[in-house]
């Protein structure tokens, strides 16, 4: 039997006071007046302005051709997490399995190119990327946004190892039933890793909208923010000389990290374990 | 390895070319691109380079600034990592041990991970604003008179305290899957054998973990190295002054900022074997993990 | 189904034939918040004033994030046909022959009339060449006033002080008396160095100022600066002034709130603190050293310039023009003067303003103009040097060193100069 466990509950509260307190504070500030928090700092209370704050940073028009609101940024923002999540794990599906499933000449050479890529994090080329996509004309469109960050392996490595995982007695079966390579990666691969799909999905969703440093250089135009590029929009305002609209860009950040979190909270089995498998 | 392959001649590089056409494109044109310019200065406008030799790399390393900026780097990342791998195993453990209220606690310590970096760097710096910051009134009380954005140090301590806070669901994921994979064979024997659950933990629990605790080492080094872009860089609000920031935000800094591109590019150098470094260490690492599990 | 065909068919003609397509161009500029709404408003002006020509005004985020993207995009073709760049973007701009079209020879080509001689004198020369023809048409001018709380100083019994010697000696200690901290500054390099040298019309950099050369050498290790810091940093020491960070605003939020007694900003700084300051305020010239000199000149001006970019079709260039002429109309300066603080560009608005009576109304306003047409001096034209984003950056960080006690005022001088040389001589070669 166990013994009531206090002190776990103890440090337990301690974790949820230290982990929600922030947010607990940047919610109830966002419903006050920027006045109010300017004369008197952050607000625990309820300021009863939530609504209107909330309302206008989600429809209110920004820049002289007034076509950015906070749903149009929210929008962008699924653009990006929903595109980098499914091309990831399309590109590095159809990779995983030309590696591991097939005896070509150059697959070794190919397997270190994409190890290659391991090596060198988005923000270390940050540079010349973005020339690249300058040169290529890819500034400010979604291609241009969503295609670097898929350059990195990542997900490559995570179905390689998940296939060489699969039994090769499958394979057999396959081959006998005289399905070729293709109707093998349709009717019996994806069939079998569709909860790491699902998993891997979960996880590459909530990085790719979290993009923070490749959006802020890629897109000038006001219309491809995503929220969290909308964050700095935010920032510089709260740098400039009049009183910041304290209110609304906590707003936004409330808005910027509402989607991931229910994603996360609701499949939380699935996230837990695409992320524990695939960073291994 | 795999005893049955197809052979096609011309399938295998089909369903490779995606892959391969985007690193070619975004990844190795962009590295030989970062290498070549290092060794130029360019003018903005118009592109024109003049080769310099291997003056950008002196002249970047040269300065008092990137010291203190690679300085600031290693303690930023030491104590980020230690820190909230200790807070993630502190939660993890006692998670692991309640019964009541499991799921709930579970959900409420992991779901900040969410949160993106400049996310928690703009409640940070509200947080710890001179005038209207709640932790700045409440260390005030302790006589401490915090000046985020005057003191190196204390900017350094509130970057610190986001960027820890930010990853710790992070680590806490991983140790409570850790724990909750121990075997419960295990755990009935570790509870006979140590009646305190102190010593159970350090000699039977964590040596358990250790290999997980290695391996979320790296991780978090690469976490604090890379993605902690977005917390200082809303924490200095776009005007570093005299406050610290990380190298990552050093080559921004110079190439998009100043215009520096040569210097710039030759700073991502430096980054770039830092993490091949890193990378084969991190290599070696899970070899080692691969071959005695 | 056929009708609305039709009907929508008949509408596109009747509009095609009615109006001549109008020619388009783009305006990237750094303007957020209030100011932002204040340039789309001259922007519908401009479009509503005629029929021919239409601009369309963007938001590209902060004045360094607008270079870049400019740069970015004019390497890819499609750059702007204006662009708002801060003075310390200037250099690269006039480093790069070829990228602008200078201003004077825009509007003559355009038949527009142009006279260096309209516009004020602390604003003429700032984004000239060498030779004096002006390349950047200044929009946004400010220069740093110093605002104070009219209730603080007659509480401590004291006037705002004009020379640094009665602030050390008079007017702080009675403030911090009264119980406030006498006083704080927003912008270290722009407030306490550039306009340092100006006010006391000293040599800032070699080579005319840097208008001559590509990589002059700055002159900032000066003991009259260093006397300066050494002075400030005492003060702060002291409980005399307030240093609250790089951060403009939150240098300013502690004047808003009546902690501050004295604060040294922007003249464009007066619409926002309209705004956010409940208490009566009022402005006068920037603090001089006796010590140094006696005959304190003009200051420079700080904020940013409208540039026309190369490469665009005539009319295009055409349109820049007329936009221009538009900008600098005495009208159109006047509302801008009033809406935003910063300071009109051309005599004739100066005047016009003074017509109206704004100043006996808002007597604020005037001090910013004021103290630009205060006596030049050889070195107060204004200062030019390439990459000089990171040398204020360099600046700020030496400058929060001495603040904060890590380094002596002598150490900090001596390698702001050692590194900002260092990046005069690199920007000497990217455009050499």
């Amino acid at each position: 039997m166990q013994r009531p466990r206090l002190y776990d509950h103890i440090v337990l509260l301690f974790g949820v006071f230290l982990m929600m307190g922030p947010l607990v504070v940047a919610i109830t500030t966002s419903s006050f007046l920027p006045e109010t928090i300017h004369r008197e700092g952050m607000q625990l209370g309820w300021g009863g302005h939530a609504a209107e704050t909330y309302w206008n940073v989600l429809t209110k028009k920004g820049g002289f051709s007034e076509n950015i609101t906070g749903i149009l940024m929210t929008q962008n923002s699924l653009i990006l997490g929903l595109g980098f999540a499914v091309g990831k794990i399309v590109v590095s599906m159809l990779a995983a399995y030309a590696i591991v499933y097939f005896r070509f000449p150059l697959a070794s050479f190919f397997f270190w190119v994409i190890f290659a890529t391991l090596l060198m994090p988005l923000e270390v080329r940050i540079l010349p990327s973005y020339e690249v996509v300058q040169g290529l004309g890819m500034l400010n469109t979604y291609t241009g946004l969503i295609l670097p960050l898929i350059a990195s392996a990542t997900g490559t490595f995570f179905f390689r190892q998940f296939f060489r995982s699969i039994p090769d007695e499958l394979i057999e079966a396959a081959r006998i039933d005289g399905a070729g390579p293709v109707r093998f990666f349709i009717d019996i691969l994806v069939p079998l890793s569709k909860t790491m799909m699902a998993a891997i999905f979960i996880i590459m969703f909530v990085v790719g909208w979290n993009q923070y440093l490749w959006p802020t250089l890629m897109t000038t135009d006001e219309t491809l923010y995503t929220l969290v590029r909308g964050i700095r929009q935010v920032m510089n305002v709260y740098v400039g000389a009049n009183i910041p609209d304290y209110n609304e860009a906590l707003a936004m950040a409330v808005l910027a990290m509402l989607p991931p979190a229910l994603v996360i909270i609701i499949f939380q089995r699935m996230f837990i374990k695409g992320l524990v498998e695939t960073e291994k | 390895m795999k005893k049955s392959v197809f052979t096609q001649p011309t399938l295998p590089y089909l369903l490779l070319a995606p892959q391969m056409i985007i690193i070619a494109i975004f990844f190795i044109w962009p590295a030989f691109e970062a290498i070549r310019s290092s060794f130029f200065i360019q003018d903005p406008f118009f592109g024109k380079s003049t080769f310099v030799g291997i003056d950008n790399y002196t002249d970047a390393v040269g300065k008092s600034d990137y010291l203190r900026t690679a300085n600031f780097t290693f303690w930023f990342t030491l104590f980020v990592s230690f820190l909230s791998l200790g807070f993630g195993l502190l939660f993890a453990v006692s998670a692991d041990q309640v019964l009541r209220g499991q799921a709930s606690y579970k959900t409420i310590l992991m779901w900040v991970y969410a949160i993106a970096p400049p996310v928690a760097g703009l409640i940070g710096i509200m947080l710890f604003d001179q005038h209207i910051g709640p932790i700045v009134d409440f260390f005030a009380l302790l006589g401490w008179r915090m000046q985020v954005g005057v003191s190196y140090f204390d900017t350094a301590f509130a970057m610190t305290v986001v960027a820890t806070w930010k990853q710790i669901p992070y680590n806490f994921i991983f140790f409570l899957s850790g724990l909750q994979s121990i075997p419960r064979a295990v755990r009935e024997a570790a509870a006979i054998d140590c009646r305190r659950p102190f010593r159970r933990f350090w000699t039977i629990v964590f040596p358990l973990l250790a290999p997980t605790s290695f391996f979320l080492l790296i991780l978090n080094i690469t976490y604090a190295f890379f993605e902690t872009f977005g917390v200082v860089d809303l924490m200095v609000k776009g005007e570093p002054g005299n406050n610290p920031v990380t190298l990552v935000y050093k080559v921004y800094q110079d190439g998009f900022r100043g215009l520096d591109v040569g210097g710039s590019a030759a700073q991502s150098v430096i980054l770039m074997i830092l993490v091949l470094a890193l990378t084969i260490l991190q290599f070696r690492l899970i070899e080692r993990r691969v071959h005695y599990s | 189904m056929k009708t609305t065909v039709l009907l929508a068919g008949a509408f596109a003609t009747a509009t095609f034939s009615a109006t001549a397509e109008p020619i388009k161009i783009d305006w990237w500029h750094a303007m957020g918040g209030a100011l932002g709404e204040t340039v789309n408003e001259l922007a519908v002006k401009f479009n509503e004033s005629q029929d021919e020509y239409e601009i369309l005004p963007v938001y590209k985020g902060t004045y360094e994030e607008t270079l870049t993207a400019t740069i970015a995009a004019f390497r890819a073709g499609e750059h702007p046909n204006i662009v708002q760049v801060f003075e310390a973007g200037a250099a690269t701009l006039m480093g790069a022959p070829g990228a602008v079209i200078p201003v004077e020879d825009l509007m003559t080509a355009n038949g527009v009339d142009f006279d260096i001689e309209d516009y004020i004198s602390g604003v003429r020369y700032f984004y000239a060449d060498e030779a004096g023809k002006m390349v950047g048409m200044p929009f946004n001018s400010s220069t740093p006033i110093l605002y104070y709380n009219v209730e603080a100083l007659e509480k401590a019994g004291v006037t705002p002080p004009k020379t640094w010697e009665e602030f050390a000696s008079t007017t702080a200690p009675a403030l911090k008396e009264a119980g406030y901290i006498p006083a704080a500054q927003s912008h270290l390099p722009w407030i306490f160095t550039e306009n340092f040298f100006s006010r006391h019309n000293i040599q800032f950099a070699t080579d005319n100022n840097g208008y001559s050369s590509a990589a002059p050498k700055i002159l900032v290790n000066n003991d009259a600066i260093k006397a300066h810091f050494t002075a400030v940093k005492d003060w702060v020491d002291a409980g005399l002034f307030g240093y609250y960070g790089t951060g403009w605003s939150d240098n300013q939020t502690p004047f808003e709130n009546q902690e501050v007694a004295m604060w040294m900003g922007s003249s464009g700084s007066f619409g926002g603190l309209k705004q956010a300051a409940d208490f009566e305020f009022s402005a006068t010239f920037l603090p001089y050293w006796e010590a140094v000199t006696t005959e304190p000149k003009q200051t420079f001006i700080g904020g940013a310039a409208l540039w026309a970019m190369s490469g665009h079709a005539d009319d295009e260039n055409k349109a820049a023009a007329e936009f221009f002429r538009f900008l600098t109309s005495a009208e159109v300066q006047y509302f801008w003067h009033q809406e935003t603080g910063y300071v009109p560009i051309t005599e004739a608005a100066y005047e016009m303003a003074k017509a109206d009576g704004y100043y006996e109304t808002t007597p604020q306003a005037e001090v910013g103009i004021q103290q630009l047409t205060l006596p030049s001096g050889e070195w107060t034209k204004g200062y030019r040097m390439g990459f000089y984003v990171q040398i204020r950056d360099v600046m700020n960080r030496e400058y929060g060193r001495i603040m904060s006690g890590e380094a002596s005022v002598e150490d900090a001088f001596s390698i702001i100069e050692e590194e900002a040389n260092q990046l005069l001589e690199r920007f000497g070669k990217t455009s050499g």
